[in-house]
């Protein structure tokens, strides 16, 4: 990760949506030093966080390892909808990194709108003036969606991937029925489930002796546990794996009928760069769905 | 490197699963092991593999070499040359878990001393290691070695696992000993174990050429004579012949650079769409092409020579000053052509090539150039500022692509002029683009030869600059005839010149 050559920043409070355009359009003036090229926007979509109280570290520190990989727009909304006030506040950066061998910046874009009281009903109509038109569409919603609420639905309606992080949520399984309804109207990825990716192709390399397996032992997450066992009822035709749950913190170990499975090879990657995996996909992930259902039965 | 999706049909559990394709265990022997290649690219584009655990499990390279030592000595010589040359910094823990990989054997390979002794390391550490006889050797030795390293490891050469062969250019001399060359290595491998390597084809931005070209639906449609005026191809070094007298003196930048990197970026934004990715299709394209392209008359190529001049402000000697050229040598450093491709896309299109050392700048560029508006709506003095629209590749550096298109100028009136948007491949993606070495060696350790030179590629290449040389037996032009720093010989302009056109302004 590098940082950036040169950060520009506006801040404004009760802004206009219009305000944060000008400011983004004056930051991206004011990055190049008089007399040089100006520096260049590039991006490959639009990435909007929904970042509600108590989740703000985190999303700034996935954010800060991705820019470099997946050139955006990044829009950060903090709701605070039981706010008394009605208002949006607004921090717009530009952070630029420097091009190697030329005399050029190229830009990301980062904004940040904090959105009070009945400001935060109706984000989609915030967002969508700030969306670079033509470019996907990916939303993360950071901790467990509140699934009857217009936010999430408004914000899934224009977004072409919802990205989570099951390992987030509590009371696991049953979430998975909440988020197995969204299947048909936008492509989900999970970050707990990519997580386990390198475990799974363990397993794949277990087959044939794993089809007949009758009990899975996880040592991990709560969600690495449910969706491995998930994987393995949907792809081996099987609802009747039993699950055991050892909690950990990250995925420890999976033992199969009693027996450990063999680690994995590698280092486990970092969360910017699992997040950064995600948005390198455009369809729908019919095994992670599969999983998710055969988890939650 | 490729990702793959397994195929599904017995095993459920690999659906969806995007495994990075891993390649067989396997022995890597470099011969040459000595030699600036090894230092500069290949022990650096190993090492950047092990960071990224490209590698196979079970690895084991062996440099073979004439000079004395053993394999603590060659570890210690290529660990200095990773922290000199690698791209990623450098781990004592990654460069150890190589390290362990690694030996050295002593050899001229002259006699069945040296086969016997790699022979018997090769069944050690199949032994050890469990490489299940897969070889890949890599001669990164002058052509004059291969016959003899050739002809051991094809007598010795067992029916257990796999065997490939890396050949490093210069492929032959010329058409008849690139034959030669070929006759000798297919008497102990077949085709599809000899990867001839084009480093040019290993670059990012020479694939996205094809990527470019075939994933884009708005090129396709006007890339031909009917849309493009000329392309424009730039091969150009600002460096000299680096002590390499020796062999640029008997090569000259037609054997250097024209028949292989140049005619390859020719092929490659000149064919046919491919029906797949796979090595056969693509090559059968590019050869299509190679055999498509007009012999050149003598007045449709010229050649230079640089004399003495300023590279970033320091005068550098001429050609014939450079140590262990002759005084009164009539190598060319400096080649350019106007070639013509006999097709339906491309006849009467007119491919503008020039490549040389001590030119101006570094540069690799591919430019399509399109025909000019039929009728520009404005008055003439509001667009004297545009040129026509220009659609540059650039290979290196910058790597990435530029579109030169027409706008408006802010403000009153009517005033256009050209602007370039720029899609910079360090900007979108920064990511660190692989060096070439690295995709070859992974895609040879996996059998892939799409990025290398097939055979009748290689033919055909020499076939075109056999002609073109014999061509220049009639003629003794004045050397030399270009400064270093500029852009070659006033002819390589007249070249264009002639047509109503010159060479873009880099």
């Amino acid at each position: 990760m590098t940082a950036p050559a040169a950060v520009e920043h506006w801040q404004g409070d009760d802004v206009r949506l219009a305000d944060v355009e000008s400011a983004l359009a004056k930051l991206r003036a004011a990055s190049a030093p008089p007399g040089s090229p100006p520096d260049l926007r590039t991006s490959v979509m639009t990435h909007i966080a929904w970042i509600p109280a108590g989740w703000q570290d985190q999303a700034r520190a996935a954010l800060a390892g991705m820019a470099e990989q997946h050139p955006s727009r990044a829009l950060m909304l903090f709701p605070d909808p039981d706010s008394g006030e009605h208002r949006i506040d607004a921090e717009v950066s530009l952070e630029c990194y420097a091009i190697p061998g030329a005399d050029r910046n190229i830009c990301s874009e980062v904004i940040e709108l904090r959105l009070f009281g009945a400001r935060a009903k109706a984000p989609a109509s915030i967002v969508e003036p700030l969306l670079i038109s033509d470019l996907p569409v990916f939303l993360r919603w950071r901790g467990e969606p509140l699934w009857e609420a217009q936010e999430l639905d408004q914000l899934v309606r224009i977004a072409d991937r919802l990205i989570v992080d099951s390992t987030e949520w509590d009371d696991l399984p049953y979430p998975y029925t909440r988020l197995a309804e969204l299947f048909d109207r936008t492509a989900v990825s999970d970050i707990a489930w990519a997580r386990t990716s390198r475990w799974r192709a363990i397993l794949a390399s277990l087959w044939p002796d794993i089809a007949d397996v009758g009990t899975v032992r996880v040592h991990g997450t709560a969600a690495q546990a449910h969706l491995i066992t998930g994987w393995l009822r949907s792809r081996l035709g099987r609802p009747e794996i039993a699950l055991e749950h050892v909690p950990a913190d990250r995925l420890e170990g999976i033992d199969l009928d009693g027996s450990p499975v063999s680690f994995p090879p590698g280092d486990p990657p970092l969360p910017s760069d699992v997040l950064s995996d995600e948005l390198d996909r455009f369809t729908r992930d019919r095994v992670y769905e599969a999983a998710v259902l055969a988890a939650a039965q | 490197m490729a990702v793959d999706t397994q195929p599904t049909d017995e095993n459920p559990l690999l659906e969806g699963l995007s495994l990075r394709r891993t390649p067989d265990p396997c022995a890597l022997v470099i011969f040459g092991a000595s030699g600036d290649l090894t230092h500069k690219k290949l022990m650096p584009a190993l090492y950047a593999l092990m960071v990224r655990r490209m590698l196979p499990p079970r690895f084991a390279i062996v440099g073979v070499a004439r000079s004395d030592g053993d394999d603590d000595a060659f570890r210690k010589d290529m660990k200095e040359a990773v922290q000199k040359h690698a791209r990623d910094e450098f781990r004592d823990d990654v460069w150890n878990e190589l390290a362990e990989s690694m030996h050295y054997l002593a050899t001229d390979f002259a006699d069945e001393g040296g086969e016997n002794a790699l022979a018997d390391l090769l069944t050690q550490l199949d032994a050890e290691h469990d490489l299940g006889g897969n070889r890949v050797y890599y001669l990164a030795v002058p052509p004059a070695a291969f016959p003899t390293i050739v002809d051991a490891l094809g007598r010795r050469r067992t029916a257990k696992g796999w065997t490939r062969l890396i050949v490093e250019k210069p492929f032959g001399h010329d058409l008849e000993s690139a034959k030669e060359l070929n006759r000798m290595l297919w008497e102990h491998f077949d085709e599809k174990e000899i990867f001839r390597i084009d480093h040019y084809l290993g670059k990012e931005t020479v694939q996205n050429m094809l990527a470019l070209r075939f994933a884009n639906g708005i090129f396709e449609p006007i890339w031909n004579r009917q849309f493009i005026d000329h392309v424009q191809i730039t091969v150009a070094e600002s460096i000299g012949i680096e002590g390499r007298a020796g062999y640029y003196e008997s090569a000259g930048a037609i054997r250097d650079i024209f028949q292989n990197h140049l005619l390859q970026l020719l092929a490659l934004t000149a064919m046919e769409p491919p029906i797949d990715f796979t090595a056969e299709s693509v090559r059968n394209e590019k050869v299509k092409v190679l055999k498509s392209i007009h012999t050149p008359g003598p007045k449709s190529v010229v050649r230079g020579q640089y004399g003495r001049g300023y590279i970033e402000g320091e005068e550098v000697p001429a050609y014939r000053e450079e140590k262990g050229v002759a005084a009164d040598s009539m190598t060319e450093t400096h080649v350019a052509a106007k070639l013509y491709i006999d097709n339906w896309r491309w006849a009467d299109t007119p491919f503008y090539v020039r490549m040389g050392k001590r030119l101006a700048r570094r540069e690799t560029t591919i430019a399509i150039q399109f025909k000019r508006a039929p009728h520009p709506p404005f008055e003439e003095t509001s667009a004297e500022g545009l040129r026509p629209n220009v659609l540059l590749v650039h290979v290196q550096p910058d790597e990435g692509v530029s579109l030169a298109i027409g706008a408006k100028v802010p403000g009153q009136g009517l005033s256009i002029r050209t602007v370039h948007m720029d899609f910079l491949y360090g900007g979108t993606f920064r990511t660190g683009m692989p060096e070439a070495y690295e995709r070859l060696i992974v895609d040879t350790l996996l059998g892939d030869g799409t990025l290398f030179t097939r055979a009748d590629e290689v033919e055909e290449q020499w076939l075109l600059v056999d002609t073109i040389i014999a061509a220049w037996q009639r003629d003794r032009p004045g050397f030399p005839n270009y400064a270093a720093g500029t852009w070659g010989p006033p002819s390589a302009d007249d070249l264009l010149k002639r047509d109503g056109r010159s060479w873009r302004r880099n």
